[in-house]
């Protein structure tokens, strides 16, 4: 199921909802406004009070994604964690023997309602091993002192962003010299089924499309995210998921339960119940597998990257090897 | 309840204190203890502790009036604004 960074798969889905939102120019700045991110706010705010105590889907992303940690030699003394998914990833970090050796958690999210649930949770659970912290504040406009965290983990929140490698930048800006940045963001396969289900449901009702799912990253971009944020030693991989709802009706709940509905500032605020019924009926005949249930692809990019120090492994410089490849070879084979 | 919230939050202000800056300047922040608020000296905003969580949001800013800033709509595009002013000045 995973695949490395050079796994590369043709995008074959109508790109024409995705281009027009890309080039989107709001009117008084220049900047580009994808996302309404004070819309996102208020979906994360409903999410708080409609998240279940344990989302399969949510729960296996951050696990994956805390598994990194495992692999570190390093420890993490202060750890940020960003907006998304906030819940599974608290309740991981807070047991010590496995969670890389954090000892003050600052957790962060641009809904004070999904804080403050996060923070119902922390108080109710009985050990307090890790100190947290709580804060609520935008991954755009990241309120951290430079070289202040050793860790920063960022699990299904940063592909609402506008700015991308901006908020990246500053993430890394945040990090101590060799500290480390885990983020997990959906990839552009993701919701494959929807799009097109959408897609030809507003083509058969209302004769055109407008977006209705959002863009994503592709793969390919998630490495070059990270080269240009400045991170060394950066590693993306992939994972798909595919999860299976009864009808494509619970798909559309379960996304509103995660927050993760459509929050495109230049959405179309009428969906006619009529274009939505056929939507779902679409989804449903082109899709529905053999038992019944209706599959949905969620595409996991998970991205590491390290914050530069003069301990990390480096490439030599070109031509200052003294052994020529050809010499291993001999010396390799005459003992094979 | 009222006494418990405040203790967390001056010890929630104090932990962070050290790690926390003004989202949109990055300067040091200082805990004002009479509003209740994180005030960023360095664009005159200050942000709102509501029940030990400093909400540190752009939009979540109030502008404060001493400051001889003219007042925008909205504090997200006060960078915007500040950047056109100096455009002007120079």
């Amino acid at each position: 199921m995973r695949a490395v960074i050079l796994w590369r798969k043709q995008q074959l889905f109508p790109l024409a909802c995705r281009c027009r939102s890309r080039t989107f120019v709001s009117d008084s700045t220049s900047k580009l406004q994808i996302f309404d991110r004070q819309r996102k706010r208020a979906q994360r705010d409903r999410a708080a009070w409609f998240t279940p105590a344990h989302d399969p889907l949510l729960h296996s992303v951050s696990q994956n994604l805390l598994d990194r940690l495992q692999d570190c030699k390093k420890t993490f003394p202060t750890a940020l964690c960003l907006g998304g998914s906030l819940q599974p990833i608290i309740s991981s970090l807070s047991i010590p023997p496995v969670n890389g050796g954090v000892e003050k958690l600052i957790v962060m999210d641009a809904s004070y309602d999904m804080v403050q649930a996060c923070r119902n949770t922390c108080r109710a659970s009985s050990d307090n091993a890790v100190q947290t912290e709580f804060l609520v504040a935008d991954e755009e406009f990241l309120p951290i002192k430079e070289s202040s965290v050793d860790l920063v983990v960022s699990c299904l929140g940063l592909h609402w962003t506008n700015d991308l490698p901006g908020a990246m930048i500053q993430s890394r800006l945040a990090l101590k010299p060799d500290g480390l940045f885990l983020a997990a963001i959906l990839g552009g396969e993701t919701l494959k089924e929807l799009r097109i289900a959408c897609t030809l449901a507003q083509m058969e009702r209302e004769g055109g499309i407008s977006p209705r799912v959002s863009p994503l990253a592709q793969v390919r971009d998630a490495g070059n995210l990270l080269t240009r944020a400045g991170f060394t030693l950066p590693g993306v991989d992939v994972d798909e998921y595919i999860v299976k709802y009864e009808s494509a009706l619970e798909l559309i709940e379960h996304l509103r339960a995660m927050g993760e509905t459509n929050a495109l500032s230049q959405m179309n605020n009428i969906l006619k119940r009529d274009t939505a019924l056929a939507t779902a009926a679409i989804y449903d005949s082109m899709f529905s597998s053999e038992d019944g249930t209706v599959p949905a692809t969620f595409q996991v990019i998970y991205m590491t990257g390290w914050r530069e120090h003069s301990s990390q492994q480096k490439a030599k410089r070109r031509g200052s090897a003294t052994i020529s490849f050809k010499d291993i070879q001999k010396q390799f084979g005459s003992q094979s | 309840m009222v006494r418990g919230s405040k203790e967390v939050l001056q010890k929630a202000a104090k932990t962070l204190s050290d790690i926390l800056v003004c989202p949109l300047s990055k300067q040091p922040l200082r805990y004002c203890e009479e509003s209740n608020s994180l005030i960023s000296d360095a664009i005159g905003v200050a942000f709102p502790i509501k029940d030990g969580v400093p909400c540190l949001v752009p939009r979540d800013g109030k502008i404060l009036e001493e400051e001889d800033v003219s007042k925008p709509e909205n504090v997200a595009n006060l960078s915007a604004v500040s950047e056109e002013n100096q455009g002007r000045s120079a």
